[in-house]
């Protein structure tokens, strides 16, 4: 079940947050396990087994790891529950493609498992790892009730989409959260402004990107306004799921961190990343970057760890050569940014820097959204006028024409302009009257298009 | 004044989730949708397996979006806001140009047309190649051909259609009728051509089989009509008027309607009740029927392969014809037309819109 989608929308969420209100305080984790499991049950009948498997282990591996703390068992222990959950992953998500690796290396038939992708399995093994590794470093202790663990990793604002919400995050709010006017408003303006995004944003420049595929006179220009409305997508696409995430955590109690922070606007490749998927970068920095020595070892190693941490990241996305390379990418451009030409960079105009970041992640994402590379190759040869297209077609013209208006409002949309603008209006006594019904309007629009059965993916289900 | 703006939210939010909740399960299931012209999906059967398949899930999602509160006025909306917001040229492929709704369809799909020619030209070859039938193709242009390149909209090479089918079915006779049609032709909100304004393709193709045009029609109305696209495009279109032409000799016609096995009249109107008003023309889709001419004892007979566009155009070349036969392919299977029919000395008509040659998976 999507969030953007009228099951969730006007069933899940409206019983899931009558129930929960209408709960006593002790059985509203119970609530949240028992409706988020639905959520995921809803979705992903056959593998919901899959992943309570995986919240019972980690919940017996968090309490015995606290238990025998100290003693040379625990590190085997901690190495063993690492290896079982990832290990449920290595086989349902990425068995093919190292089968398909290694029958292209030696010339093998084994045959393909083709399992399908239960959906989530990244993001709620990532969210279970880093509660076992935190309570193995003593961050927190082991929780004694299953069932809040449970409700941690299964909560259904961020199972199976993200952010990767880490248990120190939620721990507390576990125990002990307050419900307030302002964090169930709050709550809920992040959630209709995030469904916005994603309905008449990101929807309509998918079918933009669609369009590109299905075209039967592709151009130069053609290729590079899919290159863009495909960056501009899946920057909508996923901050959108994030801001409802975030938003029910609100009207739910929970206190989310957040997960974007207007990456467009970077200055570098750097910075990028400190503001796309925070939650997922600083997960690889604390969980696999430092462990391996980060940046307090030699300029090689160093340069090593960033590869690993790349590579990890980019497979982490999909099981796949593009999407490895695609993080080996940026790998790369980060080790030139801190060892060849970051401070030349610095000192660069603010306009050249923009570009540059605007120009990497564009190609980034031509390689990130192709599914060979010779289909990303080609995308790109296009772009730079070397695929034989010619620069401009009646077909450009019209779907240039058709999607400027949606071009122009993500643009904007994708830099802090409308939330200044909103802060200021904030002083003013007018807006609680305009802020409800523009959230009303919102909501309406979405569920008039989602009626409509307009086209709506979610792309990082797939991950 | 922030806590009455976070009551007001809360509020505003409680009462559109929660109110539209309570508002679909007070609401009864329709069945159908006049408007997009189709069968809204039913509260799906609750089971084990079925849960577990997920055809539940899939169903439930199908059946909420169907059966939603004010369906018909949030899709208007939804189209609004596509064009006149968005900017949108086309909403779910449905554009709005020169008054008329049209279907974008910018692929030529080269196999599907050559797929077309290669089942004409199998049923000429099964049934036709042997005989002393005189065998005709006439192609119908659909509005993209008058409406999209002229105003922006990506469209198809047309003139590369004409060129391979012209060029596949070289051992018939051509009858171009494009010339003769124009975009105020064809209904402002639905796919096909008024039967009003295709006297004069009636003319041209009667004239090229060696009949004589000379019949005068009384013109009469059925009412108000709204075509497929109107529902598609859910945008308030103006409806169209149903017009059919009729004189002496068509009212006499019977027709032979092989898939009820019962006879009607060349305009059915038992067919007003229907979703589509065009079926008022020859009932509509239907795979094999026979028009019975007792007005005209020439001992000729017509034979019409044909797609719905057929179906208001065969009237018109009825005068004279003591028997005219519509088969429509994409209802029945090629070897069994030679169970309901015997080819000897007709004229034989292939007609077809280009919609339906270039989607030619359509036909069996």
């Amino acid at each position: 079940m999507v969030f953007s989608s009228l099951p969730f929308l006007y069933v899940f969420l409206p019983l899931t947050l009558a129930v929960y209100f209408i709960a006593p305080k002790k059985l509203k984790n119970t609530v949240l396990l028992i409706f988020s499991f639905a959520f995921y049950w809803w979705g992903e009948p056959k593998y919901a087994v899959l992943m309570l498997v995986t919240i019972t282990f980690c919940y017996f591996a968090g309490r015995i790891i606290e238990r025998i703390r100290e003693t040379r068992w625990t590190k085997p222990l901690l190495i063993f529950s690492v290896a079982v959950p990832l290990g449920f992953l290595a086989v349902f998500k990425y068995a093919d493609f190292l089968i398909s690796t290694v029958n292209g290396i030696i010339g093998a038939d084994i045959p393909l498992l083709k399992l399908a992708l239960p959906i989530g399995i990244s993001f709620y093994t990532f969210q279970a790892l880093s509660y076992v590794v935190d309570v193995y470093r003593g961050d927190t202790p082991a929780q004694k009730n299953w069932i809040n663990l449970a409700a941690y990793v299964v909560l259904f604002p961020q199972l199976i989409a993200g952010p990767i919400v880490r248990y120190t995050t939620v721990a507390e709010d576990l125990e002990e959260r307050t419900h307030t006017p302002e964090k169930a408003a709050k709550g809920i303006r992040r959630f209709v402004f995030g469904l916005g995004k994603k309905v008449l944003i990101a929807n309509v420049l998918g079918s933009l990107v669609a369009a590109y595929r299905e075209s039967a006179e592709p151009s130069v220009l053609f290729s590079w306004m899919y290159a863009v409305a495909f960056s501009l997508q899946i920057y909508f696409d996923f901050s959108a799921y994030s801001d409802m995430a975030i938003g029910m955590g609100k009207m739910l109690g929970f206190r989310f961190l957040e997960n974007f922070d207007y990456p467009y606007i970077s200055k570098s490749i750097t910075e990028f990343w400190r503001r796309w998927h925070i939650s997922l970068g600083t997960w690889f920095r604390d969980y696999v970057y430092i462990p391996l020595g980060g940046n307090r070892t030699t300029k090689l190693r160093h340069i090593i760890n960033i590869l690993i941490v790349w590579a990890l990241t980019g497979i982490w996305h999909g099981a796949g050569w593009t999407f490895m390379s695609w993080g080996v990418y940026f790998g790369v451009l980060l080790i030139l940014e801190k060892y060849v030409f970051g401070k030349a960079l610095e000192k660069a105009p603010k306009l050249i820097r923009h570009f540059y970041v605007i120009f990497a992640v564009v190609i980034s994402f031509v390689l990130f959204n192709a599914t060979t590379f010779t289909e990303a190759w080609n995308d790109i040869k296009n772009m730079f006028g070397m695929g034989g297209l010619p620069i401009i077609t009646d077909d450009t013209v019209y779907h240039f024409r058709s999607y400027a208006v949606i071009l122009i409002a993500a643009f904007f949309a994708a830099t802090p302009v409308f939330r200044s603008i909103g802060k200021k209006l904030e002083e003013y006594k007018l807006t609680a009257v305009i802020e409800p019904v523009l959230l009303a309007v919102i909501l309406i629009v979405c569920t008039a298009y989602l009626v409509d059965g307009s086209f709506n993916p979610f792309l990082y289900f797939r991950f | 004044m922030k806590k009455i703006r976070y009551i007001a939210i809360i509020l505003v939010f409680s009462l559109l989730i929660g109110g539209t909740s309570l508002l679909g399960i007070a609401k009864s299931d329709e069945e159908i949708s006049a408007w997009e012209r189709r069968r809204l999906q039913q509260l799906p059967e609750l089971s084990w397996s079925s849960l577990q398949s997920g055809d539940f899930m899939k169903n439930f999602e199908s059946y909420l979006s169907d059966q939603f509160p004010l369906r018909d006025s949030l899709r208007r909306l939804k189209a609004r806001i596509h064009f006149n917001v968005l900017g949108q040229k086309d909403n779910s492929g449905i554009y709005i140009a020169e008054g008329h709704a049209g279907k974008l369809d910018p692929v030529l799909n080269d196999d599907l047309v050559q797929g077309f020619t290669d089942k004409v030209t199998e049923l000429y070859d099964t049934y036709l190649a042997a005989t002393d039938c005189k065998v005709y193709y006439s192609v119908i242009p659909d509005k993209n051909y008058f409406l999209a390149e002229k105003n922006g909209y990506p469209a198809f090479d047309y003139a590369e259609l004409f060129g391979m089918v012209d060029k596949n079915l070289r051992f018939m006779t051509k009858i171009d009728i494009s010339e003769l049609i124009e975009i105020e032709d064809y209904y402002t909100t639905d796919t096909h051509w008024k039967q009003e304004s295709i006297t004069d393709v009636a003319h041209k193709i009667r004239t090229a089989m060696g009949m004589k045009s000379d019949a005068s029609y009384e013109e009469k109305s059925v009412g108000e009509f709204y075509g497929v696209y109107y529902g598609q495009s859910a945008l308030p279109l103006e409806a169209d008027e149903i017009k059919y032409l009729t004189n002496e000799e068509l009212e006499l016609c019977t027709v032979f309607n092989a898939e009820t096995q019962k006879n009607t009249r060349v305009y059915d109107m038992e067919k007003l009740q229907s979703m589509d008003l065009y079926d008022v023309f020859l009932s509509g889709a239907v795979s094999f029927m026979e028009i019975s001419n007792p007005t005209a004892k020439t001992g000729r007979e017509l034979v019409i392969f044909r797609d719905s566009f057929g179906s208001s155009l065969a009237p018109l070349l009825l005068s004279g014809y003591e028997k005219v036969t519509l088969i429509d392919t994409r209802y029945i299977m090629p070897e069994l037309v030679g169970e309901y029919i015997t080819f000897k000395n007709q004229d034989v008509l292939f007609i077809y819109s280009t919609l339906l040659i270039n989607s030619s998976g359509a036909l069996k």
